[in-house]
C-alpha cells in the first residue's frame, strides 16, 4: 500500500492496485462520523461502440449504461436498498457520459457495508422478467427529463454540437431504444465493462486504511475474474464545425431558456496536457463571465440574465465543451453582447488584476470542495479516469499565468465553433383547472 | 459536540469550535412572522442587500471583496417554517492557514456579513432605485419561474390548495401582485421594520471560539437595540372537512399526482421522533412502503415518495406517474396510509427505518451547514435537543406509537397535475 502525502492541502492518501487490476484509494478524514464510498466504473453513455479480446465489434442500444446501473440493484434475494438499510446506509448510484458510479453512506457497520457494495457491483443478475420490468420503471424517468426544461435546453446544445460523438445521445436513451435493451446484451456490457481492472473503489471518511485495505484485499482474493483483454472504445470522427448552429424548442416555461457553447477543435491531449486545459478554461471563463465580472454586471444591469446565468465547462480525451447562458428575455441580443465582449477580449486579453482576483476565489473554491467527502469521491474518481489526481490542482492552479488565459481564450473561442440552444414559451401559459 | 451560546445585544450567538473543515461556516438568520402584509418585501430585502453596502456601494467591488477573501461564499435564502418568514445569510469562507492571507478571513468575512445586512447602500436615506428595480425583476423572474419546474410547480399548488385561507399558503418569495407597489422608501421602510422584528440567531462553526465570534459580531453588526427574542409557537392546526382533489392541465409529458396531509405532530412535541418512523416507513427511502408498491411492484412511476415538515405538521407525497395511472396510483397510495394504519409494520422496516434514521442524524456532523440546520431546527421549534437525544428517541420509539401516529394522520388534497389532452 503507497502513502502519499499532500501536504498544501492536509491530506493523506492511500493507493493499492490488486492483483485483479482494480484500483483502491482510501482518504482517513479525522473527527469524520461517516464514511463514504464509490465503486465506479470507466464505462458511460458514450461507450456504445466497443469489442473487448476475441469479441466481435458490438455497437449497443442507447440507454444502455444507464439501465444496466438500474438493473445492478437487483440481487437474487431482492433488492440490494434494503440490505443497505438494515445496515444503516443510504445507497445510490448514478450514469454519466464516461463512468457509472455506485455508492453508499454510512456511519456503522461500515465494512459490512463495503462488502455489500462490492459484492452487489461484482455480481450482475439479469432475468427476462426483471429486465422487463425495469423498462416501464426508466420509461417514466425519460418522461420526467423530457418535462424538466432545464435538461431539454442543456442536451439540446451538446445535439446542436455534436454530429458523430455519442456524447450528444441521453444518457437514458429514448422510450424506444430501452425496448431493445435484452438480458443478453446486459451481460455483454457487463462482462466488457466490470472488470476489476477498469474500475476504481473509493473510500473516504473515519476510516482505519491499513484495515479498510486488508478486507477489499481479502474480498477480491477470493473471487475470479476472467481476463478480458483490453478494452477498444470506437468513435466514428468527429468532424469540424457544428451539427446546426441553432437549435430551438418550445415547451411551457416563463422566460425563453438560453445556452450557447463552443466546441473544441483538438482532442486528443495526454492526461497532463488535458488537465492543464481543464483549469485554464475554468479559470479564464471566470475571469470573462463570473458574477463579480464587468460583464456579467452589465448584462444584469440590461435584464439580459438573471441569477440563473451561469457557464461550465466540460473536457475529455475525445470531446470538449463550455456551455454558458441561462434565462433571458431576449436570446439574439444576449449572444449577440456576449460574442462582443468576447470579440474585445480576443483584442486586448484579459484584465490582469481581475485574472489575479479570479485565481483566488478558484483556489478558495477548490478549497471549500475538500470537505466534502462526496465531492472528494466524485471529483477524485472523475480527474483519476482521465489520468489526473485531484490533489495536485492546487499547485495547478498556483502556476498558471495570464498568458497561458489569453492563449486558451483565443484557441477556445472560435465563432465557428459556436451553437445555441433554445427552450421558447409556449403559446398556452395557464394552467387551466379540468 | 454541541454549540456553545450566548447573547450579544440582539444576537444569540451559536458557536462550535472545530478543526474539523478547512473552512468557517457562518449562518445568519432572521425570522419575522409569516404575514401576507410584509411577505414580499421580506423576500424583496436580502436581495437588494446583496448589491452593495455603505463602504461599498457598487456591486462588482462588493463581490470583488468576496474574491479577494478567497472567493469566499456568500448567499441567502428565504423559507417558511411553521408561522415564521426567515431569511437565512450564509458565508463560506477557508481557514487561513491554507493560505497566505494578511489579515483574518473570518473576522473580514464577519465584517462583511455585518455590513451587508446592517449598513447596505442608500441614497436619499431609502434603497438605491437602481437595485430595487433591477432585484424586483429578478424576483418577479423568480416567481414566474416556478412553473418551469413540474415537480416543484405541482408541490407548490398542493401545498396554496391545502392551507387556503391560512399564511403558509404564500410563497416564500412572496406575491408577484405586490411588487409593482415597493419602491425604494417603503421598502426601506419595511427593511427596518424587518431588522427591528426579527429573532436573530448567528451560528459559527470552525477553528475558532465562542469569545472571538462574540467581539467580531459586537463590531460587525449595527442593529436596533430591542427585538424579539424567541419564535412564537407553531401553529399546526387541523381541518376536518372533506379530501379536497384538484385535477390542473399543463402541457406535460408526465403527470405529477401531489397528496397533503396533516399529522397534527410539530417538531417540538414527544411524538415527533415516532413521525419520523411513520414518514421513513411511508416514503422517506427506498425501501419505503411508496416506493416498494408504485415504482418496484407496480412499475408506476421513477419516484414515489413521502416528505414530513414537521414546523407545520405536514406530510406530502409525490410522484410522476403516466397520466393513464392516475386513479390506479391513488389507490395504492392510499392502500399504504391504511397499512400504516391497520399497524402492518414487520420487524424488517421498523429496523431498516431506524437504522436510516440513525444514519442521517449521526451523518449530519460531517456537514457544518447540516449542523447548523440541525441546531436551528430545535432553536426555532422552542424545544432544545441535540442529534443524540433524538438518535435516542428515534431508537426507543415502539410500532404502538408509529400506529399512533397513523392514527391522527388526515388525508386533506389531492393534486393532479396532467397534460391538456382530453381525458
Amino acid at each position: 500500500m503507497q502513502k502519499l502525502h499532500y501536504p498544501g492541502v492536509e491530506e493523506t492518501l492511500y493507493y493499492e492496485q490488486l492483483p485483479n487490476g482494480l484500483s483502491v484509494y482510501l482518504l482517513p478524514k479525522a473527527g469524520f462520523q461517516k464514511t463514504y464510498a464509490t465503486f465506479s466504473t470507466r464505462y458511460g453513455s458514450v461507450d456504445n461502440h466497443f469489442r473487448s479480446g476475441s469479441q466481435p465489434l458490438t455497437r449497443v442500444p442507447d440507454g444502455i449504461a444507464h439501465f444496466l446501473e438500474h438493473k445492478m440493484f437487483e440481487e437474487p434475494q431482492g433488492d440490494i436498498f434494503a440490505t443497505f438499510a438494515s445496515q444503516g446506509a443510504s445507497a445510490n448510484a448514478f450514469t454519466s457520459f464516461d463512468r457509472t458510479v455506485y455508492l453508499f453512506s454510512a456511519t456503522e457497520q461500515i465494512e459490512a457495508n463495503l462488502t455489500t457494495l462490492i459484492d452487489f457491483v461484482q455480481h450482475p443478475y439479469f432475468t427476462d422478467q426483471n429486465v422487463d420490468k425495469e423498462k416501464g420503471i426508466i420509461a417514466q424517468e425519460i418522461n420526467m427529463y423530457s418535462d424538466n426544461p432545464d435538461w431539454r435546453v442543456y442536451y439540446g446544445l451538446i445535439e446542436a454540437m455534436y454530429q458523430k460523438h455519442p456524447v450528444h445521445i441521453d444518457i437514458a436513451g429514448t422510450v424506444e431504444s430501452i425496448y431493445q435493451i435484452d438480458k443478453e446484451l446486459l451481460y455483454l456490457c457487463y462482462n466488457t465493462f466490470y472488470h476489476p481492472s477498469n474500475m476504481l473503489l473509493f473510500v473516504v471518511g473515519g476510516i482505519d486504511a491499513e484495515r479498510i485495505m486488508e478486507l477489499i484485499r481479502s474480498n477480491q482474493a477470493a473471487k475470479s475474474f476472467e481476463d478480458i483483454g483490453e478494452i477498444e472504445r470506437f468513435f466514428d470522427p468527429e468532424p469540424q464545425g457544428v451539427r446546426e448552429p441553432l437549435k430551438s424548442l418550445s415547451l411551457q416555461v416563463s422566460l425563453p431558456k438560453c445556452l450557447f457553447g463552443f466546441k473544441e477543435k483538438t482532442n486528443g491531449l495526454g492526461s497532463a496536457e488535458l488537465l492543464r486545459r481543464d483549469v485554464t478554461t475554468k479559470l479564464m471563463l471566470e475571469t470573462l463571465l463570473g458574477s463579480s465580472s464587468p460583464l456579467y454586471q452589465s448584462l444584469y444591469d440590461d435584464n439580459l440574465i438573471s441569477d440563473s446565468f451561469g457557464y461550465e465547462y466540460n473536457c475529455s480525451t475525445d470531446y470538449g465543451f463550455s456551455i454558458i447562458g441561462g434565462d433571458t428575455n431576449d436570446p439574439d441580443r444576449l449572444v449577440e453582447r456576449i460574442k462582443e465582449a468576447i470579440g474585445e477580449a480576443l483584442q486586448s486579453g484579459l484584465d490582469a488584476a481581475a485574472f489575479e482576483r479570479t485565481k483566488k476565489k478558484r483556489i478558495g473554491s477548490y478549497l471549500r470542495m475538500l470537505n466534502s467527502p462526496e465531492s472528494i469521491a466524485g471529483e477524485f474518481t472523475r480527474y483519476k479516469f482521465r489520468g489526473q489526481d485531484l490533489f495536485e490542482l492546487l499547485p495547478a492552479y498556483e502556476s498558471l499565468t495570464l498568458e497561458q488565459a489569453n492563449a486558451r481564450l483565443r484557441e477556445h473561442f472560435d465563432f465557428g465553433q459556436l451553437a445555441v440552444s433554445l427552450v421558447l414559451p409556449t403559446a398556452e401559459q395557464e394552467a387551466e383547472p379540468s | 459536540m454541541s454549540f456553545q451560546q450566548a447573547t450579544t445585544g440582539r444576537i444569540r450567538l451559536h458557536v462550535l469550535p472545530t478543526k474539523r473543515f478547512k473552512t468557517f461556516a457562518i449562518s445568519l438568520f432572521a425570522g419575522i412572522p409569516l404575514q401576507e402584509d410584509t411577505v414580499t418585501k421580506t423576500a424583496l430585502t436580502p436581495f437588494v442587500l446583496r448589491r452593495g453596502t455603505q463602504s461599498a456601494p457598487e456591486t462588482i467591488a462588493f463581490r470583488e471583496q468576496l474574491d479577494e477573501m478567497y472567493g469566499a461564499g456568500f448567499g441567502f435564502d428565504v423559507y417558511k417554517r411553521g408561522s415564521s418568514q426567515i431569511v437565512q445569510f450564509r458565508m463560506d469562507v477557508i481557514n487561513d492557514r491554507f493560505v497566505r492571507s494578511d489579515s483574518s478571513l473570518l473576522a473580514r468575512s464577519m465584517k462583511f456579513l455585518g455590513e451587508a445586512v446592517t449598513s447596505p447602500a442608500l441614497e436619499d436615506g431609502a434603497f438605491r432605485s437602481k437595485y430595487v428595480d433591477s432585484e424586483k425583476r429578478t424576483l418577479a423572474r423568480k416567481l414566474e419561474s416556478i412553473i418551469n419546474d413540474k415537480i416543484r410547480y405541482a408541490g407548490e399548488r398542493c401545498l396554496e390548495i391545502m392551507c387556503e385561507g391560512d399564511p403558509y399558503r404564500l410563497h416564500s418569495l412572496g406575491r408577484l401582485q405586490d411588487l409593482p407597489g415597493i419602491d425604494p422608501a417603503s421598502l426601506h421602510e419595511a427593511y427596518a421594520a424587518w431588522l427591528a422584528g426579527a429573532v436573530l440567531d448567528l451560528y459559527v462553526v470552525g477553528d475558532t471560539t465562542l469569545d472571538e465570534v462574540r467581539e467580531l459580531a459586537e463590531a460587525s453588526f449595527r442593529l436596533p437595540s430591542t427585538g424579539p427574542s424567541e419564535y412564537g409557537p407553531p401553529d399546526i392546526r387541523r381541518r376536518s372537512g372533506e379530501v379536497k382533489t384538484v385535477v390542473e392541465k399543463l402541457n406535460v409529458a408526465q403527470g405529477k399526482l401531489n397528496l397533503g396531509l396533516r399529522t397534527g405532530i410539530a417538531y417540538g412535541d414527544d411524538a415527533y421522533a415516532a413521525a419520523l418512523l411513520y414518514n421513513g416507513i411511508l416514503g422517506g427511502f427506498p425501501h419505503s412502503k411508496l416506493f416498494m408498491n408504485v415504482r418496484e411492484k407496480e412499475s408506476l412511476a421513477y419516484y414515489a415518495s413521502s416528505r414530513m415538515d414537521g414546523h407545520k405538521g405536514l406530510l406530502t407525497i409525490q410522484s410522476g406517474i403516466e397520466i393513464a395511472n392516475y386513479e390506479k396510483a391513488v389507490a395504492i397510495i392510499k392502500e399504504q396510509l391504511e397499512s400504516m394504519r391497520q399497524g402492518q409494520l414487520s420487524e424488517l422496516e421498523l429496523g431498516q427505518t431506524k437504522a436510516m434514521l440513525v444514519n442521517s442524524l449521526r451523518e449530519l456532523q460531517d456537514s457544518a451547514y447540516e449542523m447548523i440546520a440541525f441546531d436551528f431546527n430545535s432553536v426555532l421549534s422552542g424545544r432544545r435537543r441535540t442529534a443524540q437525544e433524538l438518535l435516542d428517541a428515534v431508537q426507543a420509539v415502539t410500532p404502538e406509537q408509529i400506529v399512533s401516529v397513523a392514527e391522527g394522520v388526515e388525508l386533506d388534497t389531492v393534486y393532479f397535475l396532467r397534460d391538456r389532452k382530453e381525458g
